[in-house]
């Protein structure tokens, strides 16, 4: 037993290297001097300062932020609305069906989606920019909400509901104060599951961008064409870092989320 | 509930927070007029500062967006839904938006400037009179090739290609007008030739190349030729002097008998809605000192004669990249050939294609 859990240990090294040895590359030569990738000469923060003093990409960063930020919070609105729909529906073969919809949606593949909505918009005329990409991150980020929320939802004992009411609980008060509190911790993965579906995502974007709004996949591709810089790299690099202080931060907020029910309800 | 709550405010107000300081910067890097001009570029095209150089001179904000291809380019335009007061794309897609009434005609007389411009350069066969464009950048397509991995071959000649000791060693990039028109080069015909039987004596000619081809790829060539994993390539020479950039052993070479000079032309698209800005910005970046400091930062080689007596000497007297006219009488912009001549010369570039293996 012992011998099977070193070579495990051993092969899950192995994967981990793998998976980001790619990655920890790309930051490496983001200090690079040398303006290559071929041979690495001296520590350097330039890169880093280039990214900053460029306005343009800032400030395309910051759009970028505010897409998967808003798109992720409206989406989690919408798709929690929708997991409740989908469990307390009655009709069982409804149910199934708008599930199987809505599964659709998450492996119908990112190219046709956005081509249909770059035609879409077009036809009935919305400007493409900030509106166009926000829409069509919601849209894309909603079936995750609901597949991250239905668990949960499913998971819960419905005589909970069944002992609110008999207590005296409005329907507002199960839904606040039985229901919202039980599913808060598949809320929040659904939440973070679509602030990360939005913040990388590069075909969708391709499609309904326009007018000067871009995002940062969508301006790397572009600028990837005279050759990669050692400026995406640093960018690289810092987009790298916070996203890995939002994966901590997901870690506090789940282990919080792992209290015993009964504090939770409470609050 | 309370945490959700909470959570749902936090976000918004960071979005606002962001909101504002986006909205801050756009104002401190521009100026506050709302007339914008919107520019759609190549990625990495331009420099800049002069951007920023031109928000200060003419009062309109700059929106500058990229794009990675003519095709990309032309579907974004075409849709709709967008308003590019500038796009800058290749003659051939020139064409192809003229024929897609996809443009707006150039008013001569608001571009003063364009008396700075090389009149080799104007009045091409893409655009008669520049009534729809006025070019921004141009190169040229020859070979590069490493001498440390050589026993000492130039590439004056396209016939250097066919030397035997060349076996394996030879990278073409992925287009039929590039490399049928290397093969009609070769032979001395024109690399827009519409003659059957040059063209399958151009192909017979390649076909004599094959064993000498290492492979036909698309961008990667540079990464292949700046780690000396192949001696020589077929490519532009935009893409030679990147190359040539990241690793000083390369050399260029447009071969005497002839090559192809294509070029990037800043247009006006019919769906602009500042076409006063449009011409302002074109006249800006056709500005002596302007260009010169592009092409600096660009690399890329510029038409702007008046930029060439301000830049340095070495690199616009650098024959690889400023060809004088002597040399440049030999090469050809690539004419529309139609839709029915390209389908022709794509048959026998696949059929090039599947004689390698």
């Amino acid at each position: 037993m012992e011998k099977t859990s070193k070579f495990a240990k051993i092969y899950l090294a192995l994967v981990f290297i793998i998976l980001y040895a790619p990655i920890l590359y790309l930051i490496l030569y983001s200090f690079n001097s040398g303006g290559t990738m071929n041979s690495f000469d001296t520590f350097t923060w330039e890169h880093y300062a280039a990214v900053f003093s460029d306005t343009r990409l800032i400030m395309i960063l910051i759009n970028t932020v505010i897409v998967a930020l808003l798109s992720a919070l409206i989406a989690t609105i919408v798709g929690v609305f929708g997991a409740l729909g989908i469990v307390f529906m009655r009709n069982k073969s409804l149910r199934n069906s708008i599930l199987s919809l809505n599964n659709v949606l998450i492996v119908s593949p990112d190219v046709v989606i956005g081509a249909s909505f770059l035609i879409l918009f077009t036809m009935i005329g919305v400007k493409l920019g900030f509106a166009s990409v926000l829409i069509s991150h919601i849209a894309f980020s909603i079936p995750i909400v609901v597949l991250m929320v239905l668990p949960k939802l499913q998971e819960m004992n419905s005589s909970l509901i069944d002992a609110a009411a008999d207590l005296g609980a409005t329907r507002k008060d199960i839904l606040t104060r039985v229901i919202i509190p039980f599913i808060k911790p598949g809320i929040f993965v659904g939440f973070f599951m679509a602030l990360t579906y939005s913040l990388d995502d590069f075909a969708v974007t391709f499609f309904v961008t326009g007018n000067g709004f871009t995002t940062l996949s969508v301006e790397i591709y572009s600028m990837a064409r005279a050759g990669i810089t050692l400026t995406i790299n640093a960018l690289t690099g810092i987009i790298f870092v916070v996203t890995l202080l939002l994966v901590i931060g997901y870690y506090f907020v789940s282990q919080r989320g792992k209290k015993p029910v009964g504090l939770g309800v409470r609050k | 509930m309370k945490e959700i709550t909470r959570s749902v405010i936090a976000i918004i107000l960071v979005c606002i927070a962001l909101f504002f300081v986006n909205d801050y910067l756009n104002k401190s890097s521009g100026n506050a007029s709302n007339d914008a001009v919107t520019i759609y570029n190549w990625g990495e095209y331009i420099d800049p500062e002069l951007l920023t150089q031109f928000e200060e001179e003419s009062g309109y904000r700059v929106v500058y967006e990229t794009f990675d291809s003519n095709e990309a380019m032309m579907t974004k335009i075409e849709q709709g839904g967008t308003s590019y007061d500038i796009a800058v794309p290749s003659e051939y897609a020139i064409e192809t938006m003229k024929e897609n009434d996809l443009l707006l005609p150039i008013d001569h007389s608001k571009i003063p400037n364009l008396t700075n411009v090389d009149p080799y350069f104007l009045d091409l066969s893409f655009d008669p009179k520049n009534k729809y464009s006025v070019p921004y950048f141009w190169g040229t397509v020859g070979i590069v090739y490493n001498p440390a991995l050589l026993d000492g071959q130039t590439f004056e000649s396209w016939e250097a290609l066919w030397d035997l000791s060349l076996k394996g060693q030879i990278l073409l990039v992925d287009g039929s007008r590039e490399v049928i028109g290397m093969g009609l080069n070769s032979l001395g015909y024109s690399l827009n030739s519409t003659d059957e039987n040059e063209l399958q004596e151009a192909l017979d000619k390649l076909n004599k190349l094959t064993p000498n081809v290492k492979a036909i790829i698309g961008d990667e060539v540079t990464q292949l030729m700046v780690n000396e994993e192949a001696a020589v390539a077929l490519t532009w020479s935009g893409q030679a002097a990147d190359m040539m950039w990241e690793n000083e052993e390369l050399d260029f070479s447009i071969p005497q008998e002839g090559s192809n000079l294509w070029f990037d032309n800043m247009v006006i698209p019919k769906t602009a809605a500042n076409v006063e800005g449009a011409h302002a910005f074109i006249n800006f970046m056709l500005g002596a000192e302007v260009a010169a400091q592009n092409a600096d930062y660009v690399g890329y080689s510029t038409p702007n004669v008046a930029a060439i007596d301000l830049m340095d000497e070495e690199v616009t007297s650098d024959e690889r990249f400023y060809p004088s006219e002597e040399l440049r009488d030999n090469l050809e912009v690539y004419n529309n050939l139609g839709l029915e001549m390209l389908g022709v010369y794509n048959e026998l570039f696949l059929e090039f294609k599947m004689g390698m293996n």
